[in-house]
């Protein structure tokens, strides 16, 4: 059983890794990467030269390419020699003049430095000539540019990815040499009057703590990071955007760490438990020093609202239980009532949800919500948060109901005239004992599989429920990345995705072999669907 | 009475009561059973049910309208765009509107002054196009490859590891991929939703075959030497032909859905086509507001895919062997 786990999980990463290459391929090599600049105001106002050289940036924050230029070469050797007053180093001038002219430029040392340090790298040189008018002055835009460029490899692509995805807490995380005393203990928690984990040196101050939000005890040991975010969220990292909290400030009374021990309390939102280190060079400014008492004072701010996945989580889950709670009892109402009312209206109900499309019954059951029993429409606009979950839990339960409804009544009646049925009959037991426990047990080891798939599915929100309700939650992750060209957060989506979902099959198979001992997963053969 | 005499008299001389028969070597090879056709069973059983002829007149009806209906009433989006008044239009100001158009604007304006009813029309069309296009081809590749999988072990090892990769890549980055690539016109639309779609029936196609393929009449067969196509065509797909009758009864709505959720999106067709998702998509932001703009298309594809879906799960029942008694 061990090896068979060991196999299987070993086989689930290596095709987590071809999913994340093939989409990374997809992402970057296939799609034409002019799409981004398709509503770009700065890509139209700049023209000429400019244009290519913004080209050039963008493609590298998106991930495309490594890019650099010559002015910033000759920038950081002459800073390097000079200080800061290189700018009046001759041959810095000569250097930084050089290539306006497309004849001579090669000959400038400072150019073939430039040249053939990167080119060793890998990197290709790209000219660009100066646009001059006739009369030879520049035209807007048609300044001279020496830059080399290096497109990403997909597989070193992957392997930077990789190489990220996991960061775990150290004491020597910070690599500061004026921190001297390094860390990592058991302190009273001034916030919580708990204790917590509290390091020096390493990025987070507070490893591990308690407070009142859920899920009441936190940690900052390991960080998984999923990728950074290009233009939906410009340079935020993509863990931090969907599992920090939403909404308005929350204050409250409470002290920062230089009050700690007097009894001063002050009106903040600040969360204490989220300072990190400030490495910015230099003093810290007189505001932090009065507030703080080491160099941890980069901080966010407590809000009121859920994150993005607890939003999908909270509504995904109560549907799932809401959608099991409704509908393996009414399948077995179907099954022992077939081909009667209930069956018949239970059929009509498993043919409307079916066969519509899923946006016009969302529809209808918003219209007839918000109607009838004047429940919130839009989330933002709910009074009462509370309300404006009710709307999409719902639309989120009918499906799923009707599936259950669907596959349960099928193996109930394909079970009915089993051996054991008749035996159970012929022991006189009541109808209701034989379906509610003798065949309903035999009918769920079907469903059984599909159950950690749909409590983990919930995390990965749903699309078009979200969007119709607005509810801000992950399930439009995705497609507004793609609208967007957010290659950070496709990938980040794919791989969430994606492992949510192998992890979901692995978990339903054992739960399978747990509910029914004749399943045996290692054995080759037998059993099995 | 006299019947009763006659019979009498002939029971006394019982030699013309029997007669020999000499042994009849070519009719005794003859077993005498009702005939039996698979097909016309499948058709007498499907046609016993009063409410799938009504479904096929209504389908028939649908097509009909959809297909030869756009010839005569040509559905312009941008017709009235110069005239803001137009706009969003309900069915009874539109009508007072436009007086002499006839029933064009029986259904209200929209955002843009188009017919509503117009539009619905041309957009159907695509619908059915669509999802009959996808569906057959979608359904012709995955139970080729299905019925191999199924029966190749070799070939089971490779795909499935293919199907795990695959399947895991989402769907809508996949389709929204190919669409920046190839463009979202028709024909590219329907490759985009055909590259991959395959892959999901296939599998679930491979699962029925394994099932089939251990039978001890395919052991039988294979034991005395049957190429492997045709235990496939002759043992294996017949029995089957229900199994991909409920797949083609889920296939052919799911496609409309699908146009109308990846349009909703914002990846579906061109603008240039019309199409039920991109009428609901359009509809959808105002639909508390302008009701008649939304619902008309919902109602149409709602009602196209219940009726594909109850006529193939009614042929599908049909053309399960054990019906036919």
């Amino acid at each position: 059983m061990k090896k068979y786990m060991l196999k299987r999980i070993l086989f689930s990463i290596f095709s987590l890794l071809v999913v994340v290459m093939t989409v990374m391929v997809l992402v970057y090599s296939l799609i034409n990467r002019n799409v981004i600049f398709q509503a770009d105001d700065t890509w139209n106002k700049r023209n000429l030269n400019d244009r290519t050289i913004y080209e050039y940036t963008q493609y590298q924050k998106f991930g495309y390419l490594n890019y650099t230029d010559y002015s910033s070469f000759l920038k950081q050797k002459y800073m390097e020699s000079d200080g800061e007053a290189y700018t009046s180093n001759d041959d810095y001038k000569a250097a930084k003049k050089a290539i306006n002219d497309p004849a001579t430029f090669q000959q400038n040392p400072d150019v073939q430095e430039f040249a053939n340090k990167y080119a060793a790298d890998g990197y290709k040189i790209r000219y660009l000539q100066p646009v001059t008018f006739k009369s030879g002055k520049t035209k807007p835009g048609g300044n001279a540019y020496l830059i080399a460029v290096r497109e990403k490899n997909v597989f070193f692509r992957l392997i930077d990815y990789i190489k990220d995805f996991f960061s775990v807490e150290t004491k020597n995380q910070v690599k500061d040499e004026r921190l001297t005393d390094r860390y990592i203990r058991f302190e009273k928690d001034p916030y919580s009057g708990l204790f917590a984990i509290v390091g020096s040196g390493t990025q987070h101050k507070y490893l591990l703590y308690f407070d009142n939000r859920f899920p009441f005890i936190h940690q900052n040991f390991i960080h998984m990071n999923l990728g950074t975010s290009y233009t939906r969220f410009r340079g935020q990292e993509i863990t931090g955007v969907i599992t920090s909290p939403q909404g308005e400030l929350q204050t409250r009374s409470t002290q920062y760490p230089t009050m700690i021990g007097t009894d001063e309390y002050v009106e903040t939102a600040i969360d204490f438990h989220s300072l990190t280190y400030n490495a910015a060079e230099g003093e810290l400014s007189d505001l932090d020093k009065s507030q703080f008492t080491d160099r941890y004072t980069v901080y966010s701010y407590r809000k009121a609202g859920m994150s993005m996945i607890e939003n999908s989580f909270v509504i995904g889950i109560i549907a799932t239980i809401i959608a099991y709670l409704l509908g393996l009892p009414l399948g077995i109402l179907m099954a022992r009532k077939k081909e009667k009312l209930a069956d018949k209206l239970g059929n009509a109900y498993i043919i409307f949800i079916m066969a519509v499309p899923s946006l016009a019954y969302i529809f209808m059951f918003a219209a007839i919500g918000t109607t009838l029993f004047h429940l919130p429409y839009k989330f933002a606009n709910a009074e009462v948060k509370f309300l404006a979950y009710i709307l999409p839990t719902i639309s989120l339960a009918l499906p799923s109901i009707g599936s259950l409804m669907k596959w349960m009544r099928r193996y109930m009646i394909d079970q009915m005239n089993s051996d054991y049925v008749k035996f159970a009959r012929a022991e006189g037991l009541s109808e209701r004992e034989i379906f509610g426990f003798h065949i309903s047990r035999n009918a769920m080891i079907y469903l059984v599989h599909g159950i950690p798939g749909n409590i983990l599915g919930c995390l990965t929100g749903a699309i078009i429920t979200e969007r119709v309700y607005g509810v801000p939650g992950v399930g439009n992750l995705l497609t507004t990345a793609i609208n967007q060209h957010d290659n950070g957060i496709i990938v980040a989506c794919t791989v969430f995705y994606t492992s949510l979902s192998i992890i979901s099959v692995i978990l339903g198979d054992l739960l399978l072999a747990k509910y029914d001992p004749r399943i045996s997963l290692s054995e080759e053969g037998g059993g099995g669907r | 009475m006299a019947d009763f005499e006659k019979n009498n008299a002939a029971v006394e001389n019982e030699d013309d009561l029997f007669r020999f028969v000499g042994n009849d070597v070519i009719s005794s090879e003859k077993i005498i059973a009702p005939r039996y056709s698979y097909w016309k069973s499948v058709f007498r059983v499907f046609f016993r049910k009063k409410i799938n002829m009504f479904l096929i007149a209504v389908f028939v009806l649908i097509i009909l309208i959809a297909f030869i209906m756009p010839f005569f009433w040509p559905y312009d989006m941008f017709e009235n765009v110069s005239t803001a008044a137009s706009y969003n239009l309900n069915p009874a100001k539109a009508m007072a509107f436009f007086k002499g158009s006839g029933i064009k604007y029986i259904l209200g304006s929209g955002s843009m002054g188009n017919s509503i009813f117009y539009g619905v029309i041309s957009s159907s069309k695509t619908s059915l196009l669509l999802a009959v296009i996808c569906a057959a081809i979608n359904m012709v590749i995955g139970i080729i490859i299905g019925a191999i999988w199924g029966y190749s072990k070799k070939f089971d090892a490779v795909m499935l590891v293919i199907y795990n990769i695959i399947a895991n890549v989402p769907y809508i980055l996949l389709i929204t991929v190919l669409v920046y690539i190839i463009g979202s016109g028709f024909w590219p639309f329907v490759f985009a939703l055909t590259v991959t779609g395959w892959l999901g029936i296939a599998y679930f196609f491979r699962t029925q075959v394994m099932i089939i393929r251990d039978r001890e009449y395919s052991l039988a067969s294979r034991c005395l030497g049957t190429p492997i196509t045709r235990v496939i065509s002759k043992n294996i797909l017949p029995f089957l032909t229900s199994v991909i009758v409920t797949i083609l009864a889920t296939e052919l709505p799911s496609y409309i859905s699908m146009e109308v959720f990846l349009s909703y999106i914002g990846v579906g067709l061109s603008a240039s086509i019309p199409s039920l998702g991109r009428m609901i998509q359009q509809g959808q932001s105002a639909f508390l507001q302008y009701p008649w703009e939304f619902w008309p298309p919902v109602a149409v594809a709602s009602a196209i895919t219940i009726i594909l879906y109850l006529l193939g799960q009614n042929l599908a029942d049909a053309t399960d062997p054990r019906t036919h008694m």
